[in-house]
């Protein structure tokens, strides 16, 4: 009794002292306080503040209204004229993924693939000379946040992840993984496994092998939570289930801890992506969704968001959605506006990754610009905005960090020279979790 | 046996009719009394109606004009139409807008006069002649209707963009190629684009002829502006081979060029020399009456196809001139022009070479804009200069390389390429400055004809809800 008693103190100084130490770091770390102030604020969550104050403490936001009281050794950052916002949220993309590395296209069941054991975000452009940063190319267009995935050559190609477009290291970087179980249904399987003489070939097999895996994780996770249910005494005589990596990250989307991402286009591979999701109970996203503007109503009903591809979207060879004269048809600029009126969330991604080693960053700086683009096909300025910012911030299940301006998220922040959705408009500035990353320079 | 010779013979007829009708026979137009304005049609691309070329050869058949062979052509080459949708008024006035001519300083609260599908007034004031449709478009923008110096529209899709295995090709033509089913020439016009010089690929040293073509319209023989001659070349990523083979071909050219000069002046006797397609296409460049468009990325192989020009002395654009801005100094020395990126958002490129296009203005390199299409799709054009804008290329100027300069590059302008009397009636009016974002197109006017409308679009739509 004694000694436990002794124990318990111990571990209660023990507490006591590493809490000590905590804030005694905490307190040691200058925290600096940046006050964005004069500017137009535009929240994204609640109104749009005409001289509105932003205040920053270290790596968050403090404070956000007009009558907000500058505390005493603040950094003041004039924004006058200016527009203050959220930094960009572009919730489909490949930035920092070489190519090579996007498809797994000897098996088109890969749940256990992870995008994040890809990600490389510090190449530099014009191998190996010097030349132009990666990330200052992606930061030049406000983009602080983006999701990664595997590529689309597979049915479940892996799991995606939600990253920072700066950080001080890999891990600061990193603000969800696993986020989403990426799938395709449609062409892109067909096409890939075709060339290599493998199943899937048809929607049929698609769906099929989608069903299989999600069966086989309900067997697992069954599985499991019957070993766990045995006493010790019955653990020590049965065996073990095995592990399984696969299975264990198709139990996540079973448990609806992560949605499923499917990239569906035309109106029927969408429709069988709903219906798998329901079959299953899973959480669904839909990528893409050229043709999603035909099921708004379903979508809106279900709660099905979408995550739209950008509005221009050219069909470009080696893109992430190679548009075939089916889809070209379907194709129309209204997709956003026509799903937004009907109660849809959506969010706008630049997708794919283009031309060389540079593109994937090249195509995230034009979101904001394609956005706008929206909006002249009958898009709400608003919604537009929001579907770079707070509508994908909640479609990737980060809206508790990033995308609005609000007190206790990170500081990730832009500044822009003029209203963020027209063509004359640049990023001047843009903070991440407090820090000045990106700086226009006045001769730009 | 006897099988055989029928399958050669009905061969042989039809090989006769097609020659009788010579399907792609683009000569000049045969005179012939005007059709009375009531019996006027106006014919879409974007619906396939059947009997509708019946209609048509009904309504000629009231009239008092007679068919020609050539005329009987144009109605079998005739796109599908739709039935008339309204009459077409004597003239159309667009009274009260901004109008950018591309030529001179935007007018304020102009007067554009369109008749007979030509442009017969733009100005601060004009006259209306009677019978005329007043469009009230004030506080609207006008501009040229949009000229693509590079596209591949109407070639590509059904694959027939690159004919690989044979890498000189001068004498393959665009228009032997031409898909006018394509939806795309509807939307492209949907985006302001009137005019597209589209031509084959890259995948060749000298892939052919390009096309310069209207993007609306019903007959295929008005449409075209320019039916071959321009011929297509291709540099590619520093390939050593490539221009050596572009190269001799210019050399062969050359001796081609003065045996037949020598045959036809009498120097040589005998019978004359074996024709060739190709050569006699890059003749024609020779001789200065084409240009060469010659697809190039890189700095290095600027230079030495500007050496090659040097040497033969032919009229030229650089295509997609990625790295021009490098050597603008070369370029503008030679007056060689240049047709240029940005391709919009999904191909984006460097800040550093978005700021290239601003460099060669600079320097006084004439430039055009493309969009490839599809590699951009035809309908974003207006947003490929409105980005180069954004990237230094003074307003003005970046509305002039969507208009008069590719028209200028293409030898069009006499007809196409900005707002002047006397040219065709190609125009695009706006809802907003034509750079920004929001902006949407509201009609779109090709040679005088409304080719498209926007209200009419948003109340179709209305009705499908």
């Amino acid at each position: 009794m004694f000694r436990e008693n002794k124990r318990k103190k111990a571990m209660k100084m023990a507490v006591l002292v590493s809490i000590l130490l905590f804030c005694l770091t905490l307190s040691g770390r200058e925290e600096s306080i940046i006050a964005i102030k004069g500017g137009t604020v535009l929240t994204m969550t609640g109104k749009t503040l005409p001289n509105g104050i932003v205040l920053i403490r270290g790596r968050k936001i403090e404070a956000v209204g007009t009558e907000v009281e500058i505390p005493k050794g603040a950094a003041i950052v004039d924004a006058s004229g200016k527009y203050v916002m959220p930094g960009i949220i572009d919730a489909m993309t490949y930035y920092g993924i070489r190519p090579f590395d996007l498809n797994d296209r000897t098996d088109p069941i890969t749940p256990q693939n992870r995008i994040i054991q890809a990600f490389y975000p510090f190449g530099d452009y014009g191998r190996g000379k010097p030349g132009i940063k990666r990330d200052q190319e992606i930061l030049s267009g406000g983009v602080t946040t983006v999701y990664i995935a595997p590529g689309d050559q597979q049915v479940i190609g892996g799991q995606g992840a939600v990253v920072k477009t700066f950080g001080k290291n890999f891990d600061s970087m990193v603000l969800r993984e696993a986020a989403a179980m990426d799938m395709t249904i449609g062409e892109p399987p067909k096409v890939a496994f075709g060339e290599n003489k493998k199943s899937p070939v048809t929607r049929m097999s698609i769906a099929a092998l989608i069903r299989k895996t999600l069966i086989g994780a309900q067997e697992f996770d069954r599985t499991l939570s019957e070993y766990a249910q045995k006493s010790a005494e019955e653990k020590e005589k049965a065996q073990k289930p095995k592990r399984d990596l696969a299975m264990e990250a198709m139990v996540k989307l079973l448990h609806r801890e992560i949605p499923a991402r499917v990239e569906a286009d035309p109106v029927d591979d969408i429709r069988t992506a709903v219906r798998i999701a329901e079959e299953f109970g899973l959480d669904l996203v839909i990528d893409s969704g050229i043709g999603a503007y035909m099921l708004k109503d379903i979508l809106a009903e279900k709660k099905i968001p979408v995550v739209l591809g950008p509005t221009s979207h050219p069909f470009i060879t080696g893109g992430e959605v190679s548009i075939t004269p089916e889809l070209s048809r379907l194709m129309t600029e209204r997709n956003a506006a026509l799903l937004s009126e009907a109660g849809v969330k959506i969010a706008m991604a630049s997708f794919g990754f283009g031309f060389g080693s540079l593109g994937d960053a090249v195509q995230g700086k034009w979101l904001l610009l394609e956005a706008g683009l929206a909006t002249g096909f009958g898009l709400p300025d608003e919604e537009a905005l929001k579907a770079v910012t707070i509508h994908a911030a909640e479609i990737l299940g980060v809206a508790n960090r990033v995308g609005s301006l609000e007190p206790g998220k990170d500081a990730d922040i832009i500044i822009l020279d003029g209203y963020p959705l027209s063509m004359k408009t640049w990023v001047e500035r843009v903070y991440i979790e407090g820090e000045l990353v990106f700086e226009r320079k006045k001769a730009q | 046996m006897k099988f055989k010779y029928v399958l050669v013979l009905i061969f042989v007829l039809l090989m006769l009719a097609c020659l009788q009708t010579s399907v792609v026979r683009l000569g000049p137009s045969v005179s012939r009394p005007p059709v009375p304005a009531d019996q006027v049609v106006i014919y879409t691309t974007a619906d396939k109606v059947p009997g509708k070329y019946e209609e048509i050869a009904l309504i000629h058949a009231k009239g008092e004009a007679t068919w020609t062979d050539e005329e009987q052509m144009t109605l079998f080459l005739a796109l599908p139409a739709r039935a008339p949708s309204e009459q077409v008024p004597r003239a159309y006035i667009l009274k009260g807008a901004t109008v950018h001519t591309a030529v001179g300083p935007p007018i304020q609260d102009a007067t554009v006069v369109i008749e007979n599908g030509k442009i017969t007034a733009a100005g601060k004031t004009a006259n209306i002649p009677p019978g005329s449709r007043v469009i009230d478009v004030s506080g609207k923008v006008v501009i040229p209707g949009l000229i693509d110096a590079h596209s591949h529209l109407g070639v590509y899709e059904l694959g027939d963009a690159n004919e690989f295995p044979q890498p000189i090709g001068p004498e393959n033509r665009a228009l032997d190629a031409l898909h006018l089913e394509s939806p795309d020439w509807m939307e492209a016009v949907k985006g302001g684009v009137t005019t597209i010089v589209t031509g084959p690929g890259s995948g060749e040293r000298i892939s052919g002829q390009s096309i310069t073509i209207k993007t609306f319209g019903d007959d295929l023989k008005k449409r075209i502006l320019k039916e071959s001659g321009e011929v297509k070349m291709a540099v590619n990523a520093r390939n050593l081979s490539h221009i050596p083979a572009i190269h001799s071909t210019f050399l062969k050219a050359r001796e081609y060029m003065e045996e037949w000069e020598k045959y036809e002046s009498g120097d040589r006797k005998g019978p004359p020399p074996k024709r060739d397609l190709g050569l006699e296409a890059m003749v024609r460049v020779l001789k200065g009456e084409e240009r060469v468009r010659c697809h190039i990325h890189f700095a290095n192989d600027i230079v030495a196809f500007l050496k090659l020009k040097d040497e033969f002395g032919f009229d030229l654009t650089f295509e997609h001139s990625t790295e021009a801005y490098k050597v603008a100094d070369e370029i503008a020395k030679r007056n060689v022009s240049c047709v240029c990126l940005p391709l919009v958002c999904r191909i984006g490129l460097p800040e550093d070479l978005m700021r290239g296009n601003a460099v060669l203005h600079k320097a006084g390199v004439k430039i055009a804009m493309h969009t490839d299409h599809p590699v951009v799709q035809e309908k974003w054009l207006r947003l490929c200069a409105a980005i180069s804008m954004r990237y230094g290329l003074p307003e003005e100027e970046a509305l002039k390389s969507i208009t008069i300069n590719p028209a200028e590059m293409a030898r069009i302008s006499d007809r196409a390429g900005s707002i002047e009397k006397g040219k065709d009636a190609d125009l695009v009016v706006l809802d907003g400055p034509w750079y920004e974002l929001k902006t949407r197109v509201e009609m779109v006017f090709v040679d005088g004809v409304l080719a498209y409308d926007r209200d009419k679009e948003e109340e179709a739509l209305k009705e499908e809800k």
